[in-house]
């Protein structure tokens, strides 16, 4: 492993250096991992009780905003929206813990900049 | 602790309990949740109690947050007088309407002025609420669900603009207030159209629904 790692660094210092004609790779960032992790973004969600919410909204149509005719459709919206709302608290709570077997990223943040990777000489 | 701006208890500390009905159940009937907040209550300390909370049967926690948000540079006092004072000249008027109608339409009139308060709120809480959203460069108005504390929210600060704005300027706020209330009661005035009006443009604009990704 150890004599695997020390061909890869003669191989890349072979292609940075000048000596051998034009080099062959001009690297703008150090050829080194950073002490960070990308942050994986939420996947993304649809809004909720659009049904419900047309249902509504066609009955309010038809009865020309008069509330009292339009109450069992308003009652249904309600539920839907509380549903809606408990399921996202209870999946916000859940993905704080754990990420399917993975670190969030945030973690992973926290835990590299506690044990940083040296690539610099201090 | 007082409430400075930048101080926090901390999450260690619990909240107050007003209500005497929760003291008053005998030990052998209390729930197991109840009897686990009771041995927690033992060993954590307890925040202070804020001085808009009490334990009195005439204590509301929506007026007090209506007094609340009339209250201006922190005059607690004014607002609550002006509140007392709205509810005071709203059972005037109701009392001679009462005397004032027929029997047959004595008992469809209402006297109490909290009910008319939490009524009149019940009618003016928008249904659905619209949000700004920024897509491809452009902000949409979007139909969106709110919350029942948003709701409530909205209802109450209508309420006060309304009548901070657009009244004739020589009446008192009680008397603004009292005839925005008893209107909204009624389902009629200013108020109860800026609902209406709400809701047409989240319905004109339910196109734009899919916006949304909560």
């Amino acid at each position: 492993m150890a004599t695997k790692g020390s061909g890869l660094q003669a191989k890349v210092s072979r292609m940075l250096s000048k000596d051998f004609g034009k080099p062959i790779l001009k690297p703008n960032k150090p050829l080194a991992l950073r002490n960070e992790v990308a942050n994986r973004k939420l996947r993304q969600g649809e809004a909720s009780c659009l049904t419900e919410m047309s249902v509504m909204m066609a009955c309010w149509k038809q009865s020309e905003f008069n509330h009292a005719a339009c109450t069992q459709e308003v009652q249904a919206f309600q539920r839907c929206t509380a549903l809606a709302q408990a399921e996202r608290k209870a999946r916000m709570g859940q993905e704080s813990s754990g990420q399917g077997g993975r670190l969030h990223p945030k973690q992973a943040n926290t835990l590299l900049k506690r044990h940083p990777n040296l690539y610099r000489e201090i | 602790v007082l409430p400075v701006r930048w101080t926090r208890y901390n999450p260690y500390y619990l909240e107050p309990e007003p209500s005497r009905e929760v003291y008053r159940i005998p030990v052998t009937e209390l729930t197991d949740e109840q009897k686990a907040a009771q041995e927690l209550k033992a060993v954590r300390p307890i925040k202070a109690t804020p001085s808009g909370l009490t334990s009195s049967v005439f204590s509301d926690p929506t007026v007090s947050k209506f007094v609340n948000m009339m209250m201006e540079d922190g005059d607690k006092v004014l607002a609550r007088s002006i509140i007392t004072q709205t509810f005071e000249s709203m059972k005037r008027k109701q009392v001679e309407k009462y005397h004032k109608a027929p029997a047959t339409e004595k008992e469809g009139i209402e006297c109490n002025p909290y009910t008319i308060f939490h009524q009149a709120l019940e009618n003016c809480k928008p249904i659905i609420g619209l949000i700004s959203i920024q897509k491809g460069g452009k902000y949409y108005q979007v139909p969106t669900p709110l919350t029942d504390s948003r709701r409530r929210f909205l209802a109450m600060k209508w309420l006060i603009t309304e009548c901070r704005d657009n009244k004739h300027r020589r009446t008192h706020m009680y008397e603004k207030l009292s005839q925005e209330l008893l209107a909204a009661f009624m389902n009629e005035g200013n108020v109860i159209k800026r609902k209406h009006d709400m809701h047409k443009m989240a319905e004109a604009n339910r196109a734009f629904a899919h916006y949304r990704w909560w």
